[in-house]
């Protein structure tokens, strides 16, 4: 008799690996505690009598991080064990003094707060999403994507408890162009796209060296997304992952490989007829500073049948218009205009520049993007240096260290699979089952400038004495 | 005395004598203390006020913090000369508007929020219970059970049923003279709860009903809540079970927080409670706390404005949550709508939270706050506790009458939705 087996399910639920890859360099102390020396010897000798030299009572540190744990204790504190607790200014005011490091204020650029180039250290470096207790310690809203709070659902929702959750929330892209009405005559040609699991790409880096260049690849390929790059010797192992940036020196070079996907400055050559007949089966995407006549720029390129838009802005999310605008405004007016000439399922955007936390990434999102590329970010995850302002393009002041690129991939990975889980919270508390479905949908977001107005209506202006 | 309890004892009554020398200023202010939106000035004025039952008389910063926004940029039209006795300005609100149900009454707008045993301490826990009872307030249990410690002061403990359902019973129920349903929460709105496993002790697990150091997790949502009627049920579940006790509804601050409110109403909530994205206690991802929901100063008008225009705004109380740090938060929520606050947090601070956010490191809150080590939850006393929060209250409650005086007003109540009493600063 024949026996019915069940054949295990070929399903599998997307997940990115991550696993410990510490930091090589050494990072700065966050906090620089210190003591009165004098005073500090005068409290021990003071307790010696207090409790009567009983050493394990005198010796009993106020600090639960092993701050004060040396052979020195206070006289040489552990400075690095440091989280800034305070409770060692509690105990000993007069005594102890706790405060952030001047290295560590001096971490980043206008526009990378200490605090942000610490968030990806430690995404990349453990995998974990940052977790504190005691609410939110920051500003009000703000500028940008600081001003944008993304909805919740209070009851009816699809998707169950997040990261957590046994349902599955998709947070794949298609990149290329959209038909609008099926073909009959095209049946055999399915439209060319390419999927990427994660709506977020590398986008070509300010700077590099052979270290990046391999990490950056070998993360691409292991997590099944693309890397953006203008030099096309670079990650030749991973050619089938890379993105070339075309010129018209380029062009032949890029017909031999074949790349699955194209981009070109749209403001430089208009080479997308060329690519398109010479590479029919790749998908030609336009790169586009964003400035204020993108709306109609992107429409144009849009009608002449590109299959995708990257809209860029500067390293510090700022657009390239006479009075620059956040990447989240000037994104939102080009998709709109899209929207508006009935062209923006047709095509894809990506959006770059100044995407620096997970939290940008749902939020371009929201803005009109399909995905996002990122920048600045990987080099900050690999532990580069900051030598001043990395605003612009061409005078960026970042500086990569060597690294091994095994390492670095990790790093990478690491980052994508904290970023990961942190779309997948926003879209789980959203009861969102795909990150597609995101895609300009302003309605699930709140706008601080907007909120404002309508809550504090009626309260008069004044100004402060 | 052996050698642990010396340790304890000197580093509880070194961590006691801080806190009453550092408002001081003598030793000048604390580098590394505070945030934006708890600066130093406001902690350590916190534990002035926690110490004296007094507003500070140094030029400490007691009334806003630094966050550039919300109630950090709304001030008062007049907060100069009392206009009637402070003396006689009444605080208090009702908690139940309906017809029908118990009346309760509550002497200040201001009830204890929820922290679930397991995220703070026992001793915590009983400070927090002790304080309600002696101001005539409320505290709640938050979602961890409610322990034997707290029967005795289970007339001024409100019992929270969230999505995990730790810790509800029928006696617990039974013992609340309100019940809480915690459909979200402001710090992690949408995620449920976490109770990472360092946490989950003996004690804990029991508590809960689950097991000794595993990572507990509320989901989210009620997963036999997916409609109005469904919450519906729920509210007369608990009513059947306790027939006395009011029903407050907690929710975060979504876009359609004002629909959210009403079905709360009609599904015959006594009290819809709002819990801003800025606030909260518990330990939750950075990604949620500043990015889901919007803060609490603007789902106040929004709720209050929606329940004036369906008429139902007298038989409901509106509470609001979230990044209440001050009187003048308080005052200033009840201006834009509320009828009263939920603090959580302020008590934290007032018993010596440093607003570090270490809650969920290693062995928990240095100071025994949001911590189950048996050492460190040592430190707080409930007595002493219970006595701090209480100045806290005290103090708070004279700024709140000085500013209802300063208006003409005679109970706080005339204050709700008075949006033309607050200016806003550029």
């Amino acid at each position: 008799m024949e026996t019915e087996t069940i054949k295990p399910s070929k399903y599998e639920r997307f997940r990115i690996e991550t696993k410990p890859a510490p930091h090589v360099y050494q990072i700065p102390n966050k906090f620089d505690v210190s003591a009165r020396k004098v005073r500090l010897a005068a409290m021990l000798v003071h307790e010696a009598f207090e409790f009567k030299l009983n050493k394990e009572v005198v010796l009993s540190r106020p600090c639960i991080y092993g701050v004060f744990g040396g052979r020195l204790g206070g006289f040489k504190p552990l400075k690095h064990k440091c989280v800034g607790c305070m409770r060692c200014v509690q105990e000993y005011p007069h005594i102890m003094t706790v405060k952030q490091s001047d290295e560590y204020k001096r971490l980043g650029d206008s526009f990378w707060t200490p605090e942000a180039v610490f968030t990806i250290w430690n995404e990349a470096s453990t995998g974990k999403i940052p977790v504190k207790g005691m609410g939110y310690k920051g500003a009000f809203g703000g500028e940008g994507f600081d001003g944008i709070w993304t909805d919740m659902s209070e009851i009816v929702r699809p998707t169950r408890d997040g990261v957590y959750g046994r349902e599955y929330i998709s947070t794949c892209v298609d990149i290329g162009r959209k038909p609008t009405k099926v073909d009959f005559s095209k049946l055999d040609q399915p439209p060319s796209t390419v999927k990427v699991p994660v709506p977020i790409i590398f986008d070509e880096l300010p700077t590099g060296n052979r270290g990046v260049w391999a990490a950056v690849g070998t993360a691409a390929e292991k997590l099944g997304t693309m890397f953006v790059s203008r030099d096309q010797t670079r990650g030749d192992s991973h050619r089938e992952r890379m993105v070339p940036i075309v010129d018209e020196n380029s062009i032949y070079e890029t017909i031999e490989k074949k790349p699955a996907v194209v981009e070109y400055d749209a403001e430089e050559s208009d080479l997308f007829e060329k690519l398109a007949r010479r590479l029919p089966s790749s998908i030609v995407i336009a790169r586009i500073p964003l400035r204020e006549d993108t709306g109609m720029v992107v429409c144009k390129l849009a009608r002449e049948g590109v299959h995708g838009l990257h809209l860029y802005a500067d390293y510090h999310g700022q657009d390239y218009s006479k009075d620059p605008l956040h990447l989240s405004a000037s994104l939102k007016e080009a998709h709109q205009q899209l929207v508006k000439e009935g062209l923006r399922d047709q095509v894809t955007i990506i959006a770059s520049g100044g995407i620096t936390l997970a939290e940008h990434v749902p939020k371009a999102i929201i803005c009109g993007a399909d995905l996002v590329g990122i920048d600045t970010t990987v080099l900050v995850a690999l532990q580069a240096e900051f030598l001043g302002e990395t605003r612009d393009r061409e005078s960026y002041k970042l500086r990569p260290r060597r690294i091994d690129p095994g390492w670095g991939a990790q790093r990478l990975v690491n980052l994508f699979g904290v970023w990961h889980d942190q779309l997948i919270e926003i879209l789980s508390a959203m009861g969102m089952r795909d990150v597609r479905r995101l895609r300009g949908d302003i309605g699930r977001s709140m706008m601080d400038t907007e909120l404002r107005e309508q809550s504090f209506k009626g309260i008069a202006w004044a100004t402060k004495n | 005395m052996g050698n642990q309890e010396l340790i304890v004892e000197k580093h509880s009554e070194r961590i006691h004598h801080g806190l009453e020398v550092l408002p001081s200023l003598r030793h000048g202010l604390p580098a590394g203390l505070g945030n934006k939106r708890w600066t130093a000035e406001l902690i350590l004025a916190t534990y002035e006020m926690a110490l004296t039952g007094d507003l500070p008389k140094n030029d400490l910063e007691y009334k806003i913090g630094d966050s550039g926004g919300g109630f950090d940029v709304l001030g008062w039209k007049n907060d100069a000369f009392a206009k009637v006795d402070q003396e006689t300005v009444d605080l208090s609100i009702s908690l139940n508007k309906r017809g029908e149900g118990r009346k309760i009454e509550i002497p200040l707008p201001i009830y204890g929020g929820g922290m679930s045993f397991g995220s703070i301490s026992l001793n915590f826990m009983l400070a927090r219970a002790r304080a309600a009872k002696k101001i005539g307030t409320y505290t709640s249990t938050g979602e961890g059970g409610y322990p034997d410690a707290i029967v005795p002061y289970r007339d001024n403990v409100i019992t929270q049923v969230a999505t995990g359902m730790f810790g509800v019973r029928e006696e617990t129920i039974q013992y609340a003279p309100i019940v809480e349903f915690k459909y979200a929460q402001g710090a992690k709105p949408g995620l449920g709860g976490h109770l990472l496993a360092d946490k989950v002790t003996s004690e804990v697990a029991k508590m809960r009903e689950s097991s000794m150091f595993t990572s507990l997790y509320s989901p989210f949502p009620f997963h036999s809540v997916y409609s109005v009627e469904d919450h519906k049920k729920h509210v007369d579940w608990i009513k059947t079970v306790n027939p006395r006790a009011l029903v407050s509804v907690k929710v975060s601050t979504p876009t359609d927080v004002d629909m959210v409110a009403i079905g709360s109403y009609y599904a015959g909530a006594n009290i819809i409670h709002i819990d801003g994205g800025y606030g909260g206690t518990g330990a939750a991802p950075e990604i949620a706390k500043k990015n889901i929901a919007m803060p609490v100063e603007y789902a106040i008008p929004k709720v209050h404005d929606y329940l004036v225009s369906e008429g139902v705004r007298d038989d409901i109380v509106l509470i609001a949550s979230g990044g209440i740090r001050t009187a003048d938060d308080i005052a200033k929520s009840i201006a834009l709508g509320a009828d009263g606050c939920v603090v959580a947090t302020a008590e934290a601070v007032a018993v010596g939270c440093t607003h570090c956010g270490n809650c969920e490191r290693g062995r928990g809150c240095q100071v025994g706050i949001t911590t189950t080590d048996p050492e460190l939850s040592q430190f707080i006393e409930p007595e002493w506790g219970e006595e701090r929060i209480v100045n806290l209250y005290t103090a708070w409650t004279k700024r709140l009458r000085s500013i209802l005086a300063g208006f003409g007003l005679k109970s706080v109540r005339d204050l709700r939705g008075r949006k033309d009493l607050l200016v806003r600063y550029k």
